[in-house]
């Protein structure tokens, strides 16, 4: 990223100040420039240096000497030239800009701060940030530049970084301030269980709700590292326990209806599963559980809901399950025609999304 | 309380009941009963397993894990019950792995002329102890550039003595038993060495022609130098995907101790997959039998029987292909048989973790659907990686249980998944009219379990399980019993196959489809165990390949018999 902003800078660089300098300096500056030209950079730094000697006042004698350091990619070299620069021409954006990124290039990364906000650069400033230990600055100018070149990876990978940085930062916060609260322990819990120590995240949950259990979420969170330990029972338990604290949450309905028809429950599963699709309508994923779970013990509802499933991905990998399904249904029921077809649209649909997914990077 | 009759008590039953076989021969028109012998009355009712060390029995599957991570490695190894010299106990054969060099682009050689790495036969002795007869036998040598995968048994000749055939990542090797206690490597004359990577196989007749043909899975287009490993900072093995597919092999038996290779022409080549698990019957009832093989991420191939030489592959139009998800399985075991007593064979698949073990009731008219949730596998067998798997009725209540060794591919699967396990103890799971729950196995010491074999290997009247894993000596679940009835039936073909093999025989409401086959890698005892609850006699109806159909009234409980096919 450093290097693709500093190239883009060189090759735009910002209008500088006019030289006011004597006909000899000019003369050492337009052979520099020449050299330049030429790609000769160390011919250019040795006339720029000489100007330099001549006339060590002129602030765009020293600008030239740190550029041509830059485009050697030489930004040891540049920084100095260019500190010299900045003081002789304060206002200098253009300066400000090498200076900055010549120092960010090196590591330092809180010496270059000041420098790019002076010139708002927005994605620079937001990497330095995050060296320098600010991942919420960093994100909020991360996000700044990301406006204006949306999907830049360079800025995307820092970004990425930058929020997970907020995020531990944040969670040592609350850990360091509340080490035993509800929340802590939450946080801990989510941790263990992104890290896949299920039986720890289990007792970190369990502490959250023992402190707070009235809060919403929690049974959830615990309900959920049961069930990716395949413990369905006391992920039903949990779940069941969210649907009480949250009536209203199609999703504590979605995962216990899950959660019982992972047991079999197949009967309790659609009762829950209808309850979460009268919460929030037209959700792909319930509509498939639900599909699943009457499959069953009630093949025209399970018909019912895959059809909605298919009416509402069309031709998503879950659109292709739904279709599978459906024919299954229908051989048993002896509708081999309309099994075929179905059968027919599962195969184009997984030619379809097989080639997406080749695609994609 | 129960009382549990010593094994060295119930075995001297065993004998004197043997001595007397001879004599009582049994003739129940249309049946024929030959020869049969009763186990003593058990006490107790749960099944309880006991993990034990086989006393003689010194085998260690050497599969020789290297920081290659060849894919080979991990995938050993097979076992088999069989009862070799006819008499009347049952015998175990353990295919061995061999020496992998831990270098880049090992070689074809697995020092198995080594004793270390040699396959093993224990002979069982009367008093339960077992012999080491591997040498005596004739079975010593395995090839030096085999690395041993998995092993079948049949009576390829209806000579009477079961024979052996072994698969390896390299060539197969037959061995024909000459009913002596010996057996001779007849690979070469009987054309079934096939070659490259295969895993499990099995004999099954599949024109019902009287002779048992050979059916062969191969697991992937692999070689050593081909081998790579995958994972970066943590190298690990590379999934089936990263390897081309393969065809699996169908050997036709020509009767003259030779065999034709009709993979093509039977359609059985017109599929390539991942094939690991191979399991056998008729699911459709129309008195072929079919073929299931047990896919690594392919999907899983149903070959119907065509009835005249001939297979298609029907997994996709008979629901038995993918998981109820529309995903592909990460099959390894299987079993094929009723678990629900509606006389139709039903599959149970086991897989990798994340997905529970996959059940395909059959539903009848061919068609299959995915019912594990509703069997009670979704609580079962979330995180576990299965493999070597039998339904076989361990508590004798009339309903089929499962049993289900377990143990992730990965070695260091721990360092990847901290909710994933390399070693797991078995899984018990017993049978409630169709709703399997967990039970104690016997032992929660974990183990890389690999293969299973199944079988009644103290004649108690009690099905036992004998497991392999990796690195490790073999594990022997020694079923206790209880009070429950049983019988336990010996078919002798005629005009079928001496083995029975593809015979449906209903006992009491319960179906078994005659094999050996099945599991992961493994052979289970071919005779049929049936569990009778509280009857205390038995009808039997035996529908044989050759069409004959013969049935037995009021049979009584608690004995093995064997029953020969009646003329036509």
């Amino acid at each position: 990223m450093i290097h693709a902003l500093l190239w883009m800078c060189l090759l735009f660089p910002p209008q500088s100040a006019e030289p006011s300098v004597s006909p000899e300096v000019l003369t050492l500056l337009q052979a520099g420039t020449d050299a330049e030209n030429r790609s000769d950079f160390d011919q250019a730094i040795a006339a720029f240096r000489r100007a330099a000697n001549l006339d060590p006042t002129a602030g765009i004698v020293f600008f030239k000497l740190g550029d041509a350091y830059m485009k050697k990619r030489d930004f040891a070299g540049a920084i100095s030239p260019l500190q010299r620069a900045a003081e002789l021409s304060p206002e200098s954006l253009a300066v400000r800009q090498l200076l900055g990124y010549a120092l960010l290039a090196e590591g330092y990364a809180s010496q270059a701060i000041p420098h790019l906000t002076m010139i708002h650069e927005y994605g620079a400033l937001g990497i330095a940030q995050l060296q320098t230990g600010q991942p919420g600055e960093a994100v909020a100018n991360l996000q700044a530049a990301l406006a204006k070149s949306p999907d830049d990876p360079d800025l995307l990978f820092y970004l990425s970084r930058a929020a997970t940085a907020l995020s531990g930062q944040s969670l040592d916060r609350l850990l360091s301030v509340y080490p035993k609260s509800a929340r802590g322990y939450q946080a801990l819990g989510q941790t263990d269980y992104e890290m896949k120590v299920f039986p720890k995240a289990v007792m970190e949950y369990e502490q959250a709700i023992a402190i707070r259990p009235d809060l919403p979420g929690l049974r959830l969170e615990l309900g959920q590292v049961y069930a990716a330990g395949s413990e369905w029972e006391k992920a039903e338990e949990q779940f069941r326990g969210e649907a009480k604290l949250q009536p209203g949450s199609p999703e504590a309905a979605y995962r216990l209806g899950n959660a019982l028809m992972q047991q079999g429950k197949m009967k309790e599963a659609i009762e829950e599963l209808r309850r979460s699709d009268l919460l929030r309508p037209n959700m792909p994923e319930t509509l498939y559980a639900l599909g699943r779970a009457a499959a069953v013990v009630d093949p025209n509802l399970a018909e019912h809901a895959f059809a909605r499933v298919i009416e509402l991905e069309k031709e998503t990998p879950l659109a292709g399950q739904a279709y599978l399904a459906l024919a299954g249904i229908h051989r048993k029921q002896g509708k081999t025609e309309l099994a075929a077809r179905e059968m027919q649209e599962y195969g184009r649909i997984q030619t379809l999304t097989a080639g997406l997914e080749h695609k994609n990077p | 309380m129960a009382r549990r009759i010593p094994r060295r008590e119930f075995l001297a039953s065993l004998g004197a009941a043997g001595a007397t076989t001879a004599a009582s021969l049994l003739s129940l028109a249309p049946v024929r009963i030959l020869a049969g012998y009763s186990a003593a009355a058990k006490p107790k009712s749960d099944p309880i397993f006991q993990a034990k060390a086989l006393k003689g029995v010194d085998f260690v599957l050497r599969n020789s894990p290297t920081s290659r991570k060849y894919l080979i490695e991990t995938m050993p190894g097979g076992v088999a019950l069989l009862d070799y010299n006819n008499d009347g106990l049952l015998d175990i054969f353990f295919v061995n792995g061999g020496h992998v060099r831990d270098i880049v682009g090992a070689t074809m050689s697995f020092d198995r002329r080594n004793p270390a790495y040699w396959n093993r036969l224990y002979r069982q002795n009367p008093d339960g102890t077992f012999t080491d007869v591997t040498q005596q036998a004739g079975l010593a040598d395995a090839g030096n550039s085999n690395y041993g995968m998995g092993v079948a048994v049949g009576d390829y000749d209806n000579d009477g003595f079961p024979d052996i055939y072994v698969t390896n990542f390299g060539k197969n090797i037959l061995y024909h038993n000459n009913g002596d206690g010996t057996f001779t490597d007849v690979t070469a004359k009987a054309g079934v060495a096939a070659g490259g990577w295969s895993a499990s196989a099995g004999f099954f007749d599949c024109d019902n022609d009287g002779r048992l043909d050979l059916f062969v899975t191969r697991y992937l287009d692999w070689s050593m130098e081909k081998s790579k490993t995958c994972g970066s900072e943590r190298p690990t093995y590379c999934p089936p995907g990263e390897f081309p597919a393969i065809t699996n092999i169908l050997y036709h038996n020509r009767g003259d101790g030779t065999f034709e290779d009709v993979s093509v022409a039977s359609g059985i080549a017109a599929k390539k997959g991942h094939g690991l698990g191979v399991a056998f019957a008729d699911y459709d009832g129309d008195g072929f039998t079919d073929i299931f093989v047990a896919n690594d991420v392919t999907n899983q191939f149903l070959f119907h029987n065509n009835g005249n030489g001939t297979f298609t592959e029907c997994g996709l139009e008979s629901g038995a292909a993918l998981s109820e998800n529309g995903k592909m399985l990460s099959g390894m075991g299987v079993v094929f048989q009723d678990y629900d007593n509606d006389g139709l064979p039903d599959l149970l698949i086991t897989q990798l973790p994340h997905e529970p073990y996959v059940v395909f009731h059959n539903e009848g008219r061919g068609l299959f659907s995915a019912q594990e949730l509703t069997a009670g596998f979704g609580v079962l067998s979330g995180n576990s990686s299965g493999w070597g798997v039998g339904l076989e009725d361990f508590d004798n209540d009339g309903w089929k249980d499962a049993f289900i060794v377990q143990g992730h591919v990965f070695d260091n699967v721990e360092m990847y998944d901290g909710s994933l396990r390399y070693r797991e103890p078995p899984l018990l799971a017993l049978n409630h009219k169709g709703r399997f729950v967990k039970a104690d196995a016997g032992s929660d010491v974990p183990v890389a379990g690999r293969g299973a074999a199944f079988g009644d290997l103290n004649n108690d009247g009690w099905v036992d399980v004998i497991t392999t894993s990796l690195g490790e000596a073999p594990q022997c679940y020694l079923n206790y019993g209880g009070e429950l009835h049983w019988l336990t039936i010996t078919l002798r073909g005629k005009r079928s196959n001496r083995d029975g093999f593809g015979a449906r025989v209903q006992v009491n409401g319960q179906t078994r489809f005659a094999t050996a086959s099945g599991s992961y890698l493994s052979s289970n005892d071919k005779r049929l165990h049936f569990g009778l609850g509280s009857a205390e006699t038995a009808d039997i109806e035996i529908k044989w390949p050759s069409g004959i159909q013969q049935a037995l009234r009021g049979v009584k409980a608690n004995q093995f018999i064997v029953i020969e096919e009646s003329a036509p």
